[in-house]
């Protein structure tokens, strides 16, 4: 029953949230002092499960080999559930103070809580079935988060944010069974289960790959299905910053990881040629994401394209199929996560200080918020991947990866993205620190409270820039068991 | 233990004499009370049946000791059981919430006609479905036909009457095909038990090939009309969606399944699999209509503006799935059905209870109207969200696992691509019921003014739709178990 301990963190949470929902706090800072415990919590827990017992697996219901709730800790859901309960942590705090002046905090605490629970649910599910539901579910437990404003544009884009999850997550489930029906499994295994299968239906496997990769692909953002993400910016800052960073288009990348590497196999990929027509799509999202970025004046738009293009990044790591280009697409993964999630927080400040949305009404603003917008200006730096700082580390391994298989071509997007992403990116610093005339300046810096997680997520920025070998190990290892 | 072998008897006799004594008790409270008791009563014999039936295995039942050419014969297996359990429990928990409600939807000089009626129905629904005599089961169809009808038009307003008389003219056309039907087989067999028509028609159906595919196609048709297949279902929105919200729970959830058992005997116990197997047209075409139904049922039911039919217009997609599962023609697909019936039926009237409930309290039945009523009537729609959930098939709830069982059978019987219309249809599904689960709780314009729990019912008529619900949970949770159940069933059927 030792095993059945992996519950604790995808419960816990949400157990958490409901207790949370009935109970009456006599003032907001001992509610605050409450999520943030229990948050903190489970990030101890989950630390303390990890170091006592590496590899633990769980079966809560067996109907039969499909309906089958299984649950499994690996060394990529560790990676995944690590980062995901860390940023959490920092948005909880950033959350206590910006979200009092949204209103309505209590149940945005209380889904933000059960989403947590959720992620972690997805990080520890040890087959398609599991990873399905959990999927679901985050989609109703996001829901709430992204109208969380209730207006009228907020339900008409909640509305949107439904039908493509669902739609995303119905193709998903054809695969599923269509997978099922071939091999009378859907769990995870480390070069996929389908390599014993003799390959004579290599179109049919051809097309559950395309569906599926399409079906999870819509919470990846995958062009042309992205349209959802950019909507769904009429949500809170802190539900931006999840959405973006980990919690949902986090976990479409994940399941791509896992249909492809922990189903398919990389071997029968290429058989396939499965990663050749989903490299269009992902060289697409990647450049469209990048131009679209460019003539967008809403700021949160704006990192929203960005995340779009980021995005293509990751899955071209994933769809290169060789260890260098998955290195670098879950480097990325990190990365972009940590990068995204402080320049949200920036943006979140300025609008939380100014009720400023737009580039062209921050002129000079660098002046006036000099830490904020330093912050944002090292984070976006590192977005664009100069060196030494860490989106330089993650796109270098991406090139590698494309020029193992002979492609230049991916080689020469890398860094067409990466001029474009400067050139959507880098005006935002120079219109905030140079504006061109001169201004009484009038300090704004937000409360200390904060800037300290947006400090502390830069110097995390930082660090990783200056010393990728921390994470670098620790994904070397997971690529080396799947590719 | 061989007096168990009464019991199906005994629960149609309690049922229909029940239903005579209950005019004569002049007060409402004891009509209701002793309805309650002989549903009641029903169930428990039921069960004791179905444990009966698990043991021992399937019975024939002489009525009145006539041997079977000649006497009506009942036949109990475990399918018979299962659903006669089925039948008599959900009609007993919706009579439980009907206690409470029934004066505000009807008047009261209707009440003690609304449970003889009720009685009335359920007796014969129980008649149908564990007969084994054709004729006979012409007899209850149209008793509860005239049930069905009678439970409509009970609440006694111009749409009421006006939904009635579609549902009878549409219903007695239905009859009508039916027993042309029967007469058909009757002139090939000259028999009307179901046992022996099969023994004659293996040895002769080659000589009247057409005269049984007329027959087929008549009692598909009529059996169609009767439980609302698409595109025969033009009935069906009317009634359900203007009678009281017990009766239209009872009407979707058990009246609509009796005559598909009915269907199923037909096709497997008398003509049987071999004769079945010589006209695929037929099983091909129940297939289409039934995918046909799961699409524009749910299409349609996202163009309704009002709540009673837009869950009434998803009847007709869930009937869509049952009849899907019958065209298939596996094994499999068989079962799902039969778990569909089960699944549906528990859901279905949960819907309806909930949605009665909110119409009651707001005394609106328009989508638009019923915004916001998350807010005031939190629990209510809580029940109503996750029946709504298992309806789109959110994983570990029933609907979950019969869409997911007809997925299997579709691709076991190599017609891989209906699972893509599963998948639409459940898609479609989430298309109408989100919005009334997300206007109700959440938006700002939605919640203004309306108070906290203003309208919420008390736990105790909240009760019977929480039974339903845990009911629909255990379904889901022990689906493994059942299905394995039904299994067996199909097997000896």
């Amino acid at each position: 029953m030792k095993n059945s301990l992996i519950l604790f963190p995808i419960l816990f949470p949400q157990i958490a949230a409901l207790i949370m929902g009935i109970i009456k706090f006599k003032n907001n800072k001992r509610r605050n002092i409450y999520i943030g415990t229990v948050i903190v919590l489970n990030l101890v827990f989950i630390i303390a499960l990890l170091s006592t017992n590496q590899s633990m697996d769980f079966h809560l219901i067996k109907i039969n080999n499909l309906l089958d709730i299984y649950f499994r800790i690996d060394k990529l859901g560790i990676l995944f559930v690590l980062l995901a309960s860390i940023l959490w942590i920092f948005t909880a705090f950033y959350s206590f103070v910006y979200m009092p002046h949204e209103g309505k905090e209590k149940r945005f605490f209380l889904y933000f809580m059960l989403t947590l629970g959720v992620t972690v649910g997805i990080a520890f599910s040890g087959n398609l079935f599991t990873l399905y539901i959990f999927y679901e579910y985050l989609t109703l437990a996001t829901f709430p988060l992204v109208i969380h404003s209730g207006s009228k544009e907020a339900l008409r884009v909640g509305r949107k944010y439904l039908i493509y999850s669902f739609g995303g997550a119905t193709l998903a489930l054809l695969g599923i069974i269509l997978i099922f029906t071939l091999t009378n499994s859907v769990t995870f295994m480390e070069f996929g289960i389908l390599q014993g299968l003799t390959l004579d239906n290599k179109d049919l496997l051809l097309i559950i790959y395309m569906i599926m990769f399409i079906g999870f692909g819509v919470k990846a953002a995958l062009v042309p299905l992205h349209s959802w993400l950019p909507a769904a910016m009429v949500a809170p800052t802190p539900v931006s910053s999840l959405l973006h960073a980990v919690a949902v288009v986090k976990s479409g990348i994940f399941a791509l990881i896992r249909v492809s590497y922990f189903i398919f196999g990389s071997e029968v990929l290429y058989e396939i040629r499965g990663n050749y027509y989903i490299s269009i799509l992902v060289v697409l999202t990647i450049l469209m994401g990048s131009l679209l970025a460019l003539h967008q004046d809403n700021l949160k738009k704006r990192l929203a394209y960005s995340t779009v293009s980021q995005l293509g990044y990751i899955l071209l790591g994933i769809v290169l199929l060789n260890e260098e280009s998955l290195t670098g697409g879950l480097l990325h993964l990190v990365n972009h996560a940590v990068i995204k999630i402080t320049l949200f927080f920036c943006v979140g400040a300025i609008y939380f200080m100014t009720e400023k949305k737009y580039i062209n009404e921050i002129k000079g603003i660098g002046k006036e918020m000099p830490i904020t917008m330093g912050c944002f200006a090292i984070s976006a730096i590192s977005l664009v991947g100069i060196p030494p700082t860490n989106g330089f580390v993650s796109k270098w391994y991406l090139a590698l990866g494309g020029l193992e298989e002979n492609k230049i071509l991916f080689a020469v997007i890398l860094l067409v993205s990466a001029m474009l992403t400067a050139g959507y990116l880098l005006p935002i610093v120079i219109t905030a620190f140079f504006p061109g005339e001169e201004k009484k300046i009038i300090k704004k810096e937000p409360p200390l409270s904060m800037l300290i997680p947006i400090v502390t997520l830069t110097a995390i920025v930082v660090t990783l820039g200056l010393f990728p070998n921390i994470v670098l190990h620790l994904i070397e290892d997971i690529v080396k068991g799947i590719v | 233990m061989d007096v168990a072998k009464n019991f199906p008897l005994v629960i149609i006799l309690i049922l229909f004499i029940g239903a005579f004594i209950m005019p004569l008790l002049k007060n409402k409270i004891y009509n209701k009370a002793f309805s309650l008791m002989t549903i009641g009563i029903s169930s428990v014999l039921s069960l004791i049946t179905l444990v009966y039936v698990n043991r021992y295995g399937t019975f024939l039942y002489r009525v009145g000791h006539w041997d079977s050419p000649w006497g009506i014969e009942l036949s109990i297996g475990i399918l018979e059981a299962i659903m006669s359990l089925l039948l008599t429990s959900v009609a007993f928990v919706i009579s439980w919430y009907s206690v409470y409600t029934i004066e505000k939807e009807i008047k009261d000089n209707k009440v003690c006609f609304y449970y003889t009626l009720i009685n009335i129905l359920v007796g014969a629904l129980l008649g149908i479905v564990y007969t084994n005599d054709l004729f006979n089961a012409f007899v209850f169809i149209e008793v509860s036909a005239i049930a069905a009808c009678g439970i409509i038009v009970v609440k006694d307003k111009k749409e009421n009457i006006k939904a009635t008389l579609k549902y009878l003219i549409l219903s007695s056309v239905g009859s009508g095909l039916v027993l042309m039907g029967i007469a058909f087989i009757y002139s090939i067999t000259g028999n009307l038990n179901m046992t022996f028509i099969n023994k004659e028609l293996s040895q002769t159906f080659m000589a009247y090939e057409n005269s049984i595919l007329i027959s087929l196609g008549l009692f598909t048709i009529g059996l169609g009309i009767k439980s609302a297949m698409y595109p025969l279902h033009v009935w069906l929105p009317d009634a359900h969606s203007n009678a009281p919200s017990t009766s239209s729970a009872m009407l979707s959830a058990l009246v609509l399944k009796a005559y598909v058992i009915f269907y199923i005997k037909i096709l497997y116990r008398m003509f049987g699999e071999e004769i079945i197997s010589q006209f695929p047209i037929l099983l091909f075409m129940v297939l289409i209509l039934g995918s046909l139904g799961m699409i524009m049922g749910s299409i349609l039911a996202i163009l309704q503006k009002d709540i009673k039919r837009v869950i009434a217009y998803s009847s007709v997609a869930q009937m869509g799935y049952i009849f899907f599962g019958i065209g298939l023609g596996n094994t499999i697909g068989l079962v799902s059905t039969f778990f569909h019936i089960l699944n549906h039926a528990i859901i279905k009237s949960a819907l309806f209870l909930t949605v009665g409930s909110m119409i009651e309290k707001t005394g609106q039945k328009k989508l638009f109207a019923l915004k916001g009523i998350g807010k005031e009537m939190p629990i209510t729609l809580g029940l109503f969200t996750v029946s709504a959930l298992s309806m789109v098939g959110i994983p570990i709830l029933p609907g979950f696992i019969s869409k997911f069982n007809f997925a299997i059978g579709s691709i076991k019987g190599g017609k891989s691509i209906f699972v893509v219309v599963i998948l639409i249809s459940s898609l479609l599904n989430a298309l109408y019921y989100f919005p009334i689960v997300i206007n109700g709780y959440f938006g700002e314009e939605n919640l203004e003014g309306k108070v906290f729990k203003s309208k919420e019912k008390t736990i105790k008529e909240l009760m019977p739709i929480l039974v339903l619900i845990i009911a629909a949970l255990i379904l889901g949770a022990s689906s493994n178990k059942i299905i394995e159940m039904i299994s067996n069933g199909v097997e000896v059927f």
